[in-house]
């Protein structure tokens, strides 16, 4: 039995793939070898962010073409890069504060509230809701708001206020995490006692363990039990 | 009583006081206010595009957000102004009704009521009952009540209170037990945003009002905004750095003086933040000693 | 799209035993059946997969076909190529735009060496940003390294490098928190104690996250830092030969752009390989949860120029790849899964395996149910799988819990209409990760001087198994010793003439061995197209 195909517009060219396949392997059926535009393959790192229209609506659509599946008459691009503004800075320095964020990303204030960039976020995040809690200095909610953030761009590229949303984002999650969320303290503690050589000793004689020692030891391990 | 309360961007950073010392206050007198659960800045940019459908997304955005409850508070007059303002527009021009909310995906009418804290005191609560409820009169308090520009004006279209004689705050505030004090320059503009632009401009209006209700006998003013607070709070620094005023009058958001009034912690007053102090002269009603003010 | 009236029977049978099920713990295996299950089911020992090398610092050992291919493929450059002309001349070349070639750039970068870093992708592809469950370091208070040690040592096999596992677990602590100074936003109670669970093979509850993110979440850390460092570096450029000198140090590398095709030659004191692992060779036909990029490309280079390899037949199969919906089939289940509690199933609704084995043991145990007990699940593309059941989490640590440790998980499925909160969902063994790689020292030089390797393209510090947890560990452990090394070497490095005599030498020892797989080496990207594609077009290539 022959598979169902589709018909999909690449760059308005049709081509007819088999049904099921996701916009990534459908090119690749098509023909087309990637070299931009495809990275992880699996959702993570917002090489292939793609915008699409269907038959007969004007709404623009949006996904990741590793993980999105062809549909019939599917019009469609990828947007690989799109042209970004990014600060420097020494995170150390900074104060997590408004301040901070909008003297590195004045633009961040022009913000007109149109929601285009939550529209057209292939993981539906609240740009335009962390954008907002930038402005006022509300850091832990634009670290937690933008954390699955791919950095992808699109929001970028719709943004009439022109602010490149992923790389505030990116900022107020290394403040947030750096400046406001508490350091660990039994961390510290342990990297300070390996400084001194306390764990030396102990490592020492593991290193000089037999495969028997070792084997024998591994096999005695106690596990610390699941805590629930 | 609980209403929707949209706090605006600098009730969370700048103008923590104002915020904390309301919320506090409003709670005394069982007054609750329910922060929107999501909100963005209301763009404050009504009164300059007078035309874009742009500018009215933002505001419109969130009075769709208290479309259920049908009310929302606020407490910044430039929010105040900028919210009940796009709320008229939506309510009467259906055509940029339908372009707005079409845009943002919201059925929304225009049938919120934007309502000022000192609205509520004086129409739901009344100030005779306010006075009842006072735990701490600011007895010999000479207050200066200052209105600037956004609350009043375009009149028709606030509906707060006289554009020309204003007497919400004077009311307000006798119903604190403070001594008002009347000064010509109560509705002239501070200078506004033009202080970002402008300085030297903005400080000179602000500086002037400042010594008007000096001269008059003020010992504190107060606000019901930010940016008033700001511009006049800081037209009284040291000239060298573009302070304008002669005198010295420490500038409250009403909150603050309401807060003290009803004997509210005052850890929500944040005066640390005051270019002008006001603490020296409060400290009678501040239940712990003031702390040394930043410098 | 969502789950078949087949699978959602067999899902069934999964819900009508969950009861029974829970609580209870699969017996872990004794030493023995481990190695007999292994031996019987484990794709590393299935007759007819690997060949022995002829030619190298490795000749005799055997590798899976698939890479023999490419270390018996030809150079992509003529040996002739004139080097004189140098278009890139600096101390450190640091090869791969991953976590450790961040890593290994931002330290020597800080020590003052002037550093180029080329990527043939973009800066951050690589395998890092993929990974989700989590990095291992031995900080809380009933934990050390070298409990940590030991873990590591007896998930590889006990054939694990003393030096290199000392050094990554000792390390440890202070990986974390260079990267807690850097603003990475690991999961941490309100009063900053890091969260930490188990994985597989480990006796203490080490894991440190970011969500699902983990490895995401340290890949951009470590981008925005390199960026904000101004450190040189090149994006769609690979390294298609490293180059020696006449001193027989690695004094640099012939670099490809990747979209001009022009070549390029960078002069460098010392040069790191972080080219990272080898999924997209698809051994054994299998699936992988690896990046478009990672083909072996280092292992390549690397061993052309006499670097020795350790442990090159011993691949990992990630014990839970996605087996269905068929449009994401190999992409990773991370390990946490299971961690946070979901049991794998079998089709009857049983437990065949304790879930915390070592993942070389699970990897089999699963080919195990599906292709001799026959107690899997067939999907309707032929896929096999067993199920995970998710849902478990959601019974045992409350509801919430998938949304607030998974959420890339929970979107993944939630595009395909699976709703893994409710339902299990299907996995079998994928290709996941090079156990092996070119050897290195603790300070991460190789055997040929100058040449230094971290992450995954190395090879010793995890035996012939890795631990999750570990990887993202040995990429900031021995990316930043490189980097330091480096920065310390470079001072003393005195360069000869540039040459790329080794790779001359390296294809004539094939022909006279009579070894020409016909493969351009390195890959530096896999070919998708289909045959009817490549044979119209003109040129005939793919």
């Amino acid at each position: 039995m022959a598979a169902e195909t589709v018909q999909f517009y690449l760059m308005g060219k049709p081509h007819a793939v088999p049904k099921g396949l996701t916009i990534q392997k459908a090119m690749e059926y098509a023909g087309f070898r990637q070299l931009r535009g495809c990275g992880c393959r699996g959702g993570f790192c917002g090489a292939c962010g793609t915008v699409y229209r269907t038959a007969g609506d004007y709404k623009l659509k949006v996904g990741l073409a590793c993980q999105t599946v062809v549909e019939d008459q599917m019009y469609l691009a990828l947007i690989p890069f799109f042209p970004a503004v990014k600060a420097n800075y020494s995170i150390e320095d900074l104060p997590p504060t408004a301040e901070t964020i909008i003297s590195l990303y004045p633009e961040v204030l022009r913000c007109v509230g149109c929601n285009s960039c939550r529209k057209v976020c292939p993981q539906e995040i609240e740009v335009m809701r962390y954008i907002a809690a930038a402005q006022r200095g509300d850091i832990a909610r634009v670290a937690n708001l933008s954390f699955d953030c791919l950095m992808c761009g699109l929001c970028a590229s719709r943004c009439p206020a022109e602010i490149v949303q992923y790389n505030v984002a990116i900022l107020a999650r290394r403040l947030y995490s750096r400046h406001i969320a508490k350091p660990a303290v039994h961390l510290a503690a342990r990297v300070e006692e390996i400084e001194r050589g306390g764990c030396d000793a102990d490592l020492a004689s593991m290193m000089a363990a037999t495969d028997a020692d070792l084997k024998r030891m591994y096999a005695a391990r106690v596990i610390e039990p699941e805590e629930l | 009583m609980r209403v929707p309360y949209f706090p605006g961007c600098t009730l969370h950073s700048k103008a923590a006081g104002f915020d904390a010392s309301a919320r506090a206050a409003a709670l005394a007198l069982d007054i609750h206010l329910d922060e929107l659960p999501y909100w963005t800045c209301c763009g404050a940019t009504f009164s300059m595009a007078a035309d874009s459908a742009m500018g009215l997304v933002a505001p419109t955005r969130i009075l769709a957000s208290a479309k259920d409850a049908g009310k929302l508070l606020t407490l910044c007059s430039f929010c105040y102004n900028t919210l009940k303002r796009t709320n008229k527009v939506i309510a009467t021009d259906a055509e940029r009704r339908r372009k707005v909310t079409t845009f943002i995906e919201e059925d929304y009418q225009g049938t919120v009521k934007i309502v000022h804290l000192l609205e509520i005191l004086r129409d739901d609560l009344g100030f005779d009952a306010l006075a009842r409820k006072v735990v701490t009169p600011l007895k010999g308090l000479k207050v200066a009540p200052y209105y600037g520009c956004l609350l009043l004006r375009p009149a028709d279209e606030m509906g707060f209170d006289d554009p020309e004689r204003p007497t919400i705050l004077e009311k307000f505030l006798a119903s604190l037990g403070c001594e008002v004090v009347e000064f010509p320059h109560r509705t002239e503009c501070c200078g506004s945003f033009v202080v970002v632009g402008a300085p030297d401009t903005a400080r000179e209006c602000s500086g002037r009002i400042v010594d008007a209700a000096a001269v008059a006998g003020a010992e504190v003013m107060v606000v019901s905004c930010p940016l008033c607070q700001y511009n006049l709070d800081r037209a009284q620094h040291d000239p060298a750095n573009g302070g304008r005023a002669k005198a010295k009058v420490p500038v409250l958001y009403f909150s603050q003086l309401l807060a003290i009034a009803l004997g509210c912690e005052p850890s929500c007053l944040h005066f640390e933040s005051h270019a002008v102090d006001p603490r020296p002269r409060l400290s009678a009603w501040l239940e712990a000693p003031a702390p040394a003010p930043a410098a | 799209m969502g789950y078949d009236a087949q699978l959602l029977e067999s899902i069934r049978r999964v819900e009508a035993t969950r009861s029974t099920r829970m609580g209870q713990q699969f017996s872990r295996l004794t030493a023995d059946e481990k190695t007999a299950l292994l031996k019987g089911y484990h794709p590393d020992y299935k007759a007819g997969t690997m060949r022995e090398l002829a030619v190298g610092p490795n000749a005799g050992d055997r590798v899976p076909h698939e890479l023999a291919d490419l270390l018996e493929g030809r150079s992509r450059i003529d040996p002739d190529f004139d080097l004189s002309c140098i278009d890139y001349d600096v101390d450190v070349l640091v090869i791969g735009g991953g976590g450790a070639g961040t890593s290994a750039a931002i330290l020597a970068h800080e020590r003052g060496a002037k550093v180029l870093l080329v990527t043939k992708l973009r800066l951050g592809d690589a395998n890092t940003m993929m990974a989700q469950g989590g990095i291992q370091a031995a900080d809380k208070p009933n934990d050390s390294p070298a409990i940590h040690y030991l873990d590591v040592m007896g998930g590889g096999g006990f054939q694990n490098i003393p030096e290199l596992v000392a050094a990554l677990t000792k390390d440890a602590p202070a990986a974390i928190k260079w990267l807690e100074e850097l603003g990475a936003m690991f999961d941490k109670q309100p009063d900053g104690t890091m969260v930490s669970i188990h994985g597989g093979g480990t006796a203490r509850r080490r894991m440190h996250s970011a969500r699902d993110y983990s490895g995401a979440e340290i890949m951009r850390t470590l981008r925005d830092e390199f960026r904000n460092r101004q450190i040189p570096y090149r994006e769609f450029t690979s390294a298609v030969e490293l180059l020696l000198d006449s001193k027989g140090q690695c004094a640099g590398a012939v670099l490809c752009d990747m979209e001009t095709e022009e070549l390029r030659v960078v002069r460098a004191k010392a040069v790191i390989l972080a080219t990272g692992g080898m999924g997209r060779l698809h051994v054994q036909q299998f699936p992988c949860t690896n990046h478009y990029g990672a083909t072996a490309d280092g292992l390549v280079i690397g061993y052309r120029a006499g670097a020795k390899m350790v442990f090159m037949d011993a691949v990992q199969y990630h014990p839970t790849g996605v087996a269905y919906p068929e449009q994401i089939v190999g992409q990773l289940v991370t390990e946490k899964v299971r961690g946070l509690g979901a049991q794998l199933v079998n089709a009857k609704g049983e437990c065949f395996i304790f879930d915390l084995e070592t993942r070389d043991t699970v990897s089999s145990a699963i080919i195990r149910e599906c292709l001799e007990r026959k107690n899997g699940v067939q999907t309707n593309t032929g896929m096999h799988g067993v199920w995970l059941d998710s849902p478990m989490i959601e019974m045992i640590r409350g509801d919430g819990t998938i949304a607030k440790a998974l959420p890339a998980m929970m979107r993944q499925y939630a595009r395909f209409d699976i709703d893994m909160r409710r339902l299990p969902i299907l996995v079998y063994p994928t290709q996941h990760y090079q156990n092996g790689g070119l050897l290195i020292a603790a300070d991460s030089e190789t055997v040929v001087p100058n040449l230094y390797a971290a992450g995954e393209v190395s090879g010793g510090v995890h035996g012939r198994n890795r631990l999750m947890g570990n990887s993202l560990l040995d990429i900031i452990v021995f990316g930043r010793r490189a980097g330091m090394a480096v920065a310390e070497r470079i001072g003393n490095v005195k360069q000869g003439t540039l040459t790329l005599d080794h790779v001359r030498g390296y294809q004539a020892d094939l022909m006279a061995a009579g070894r020409d797989s016909g493969q351009k080496a390195p890959m530096l990207l896999p070919n998708y197209l289909r045959p009817e594609t490549i044979g119209r077009r003109g040129n005939g290539q793919g």
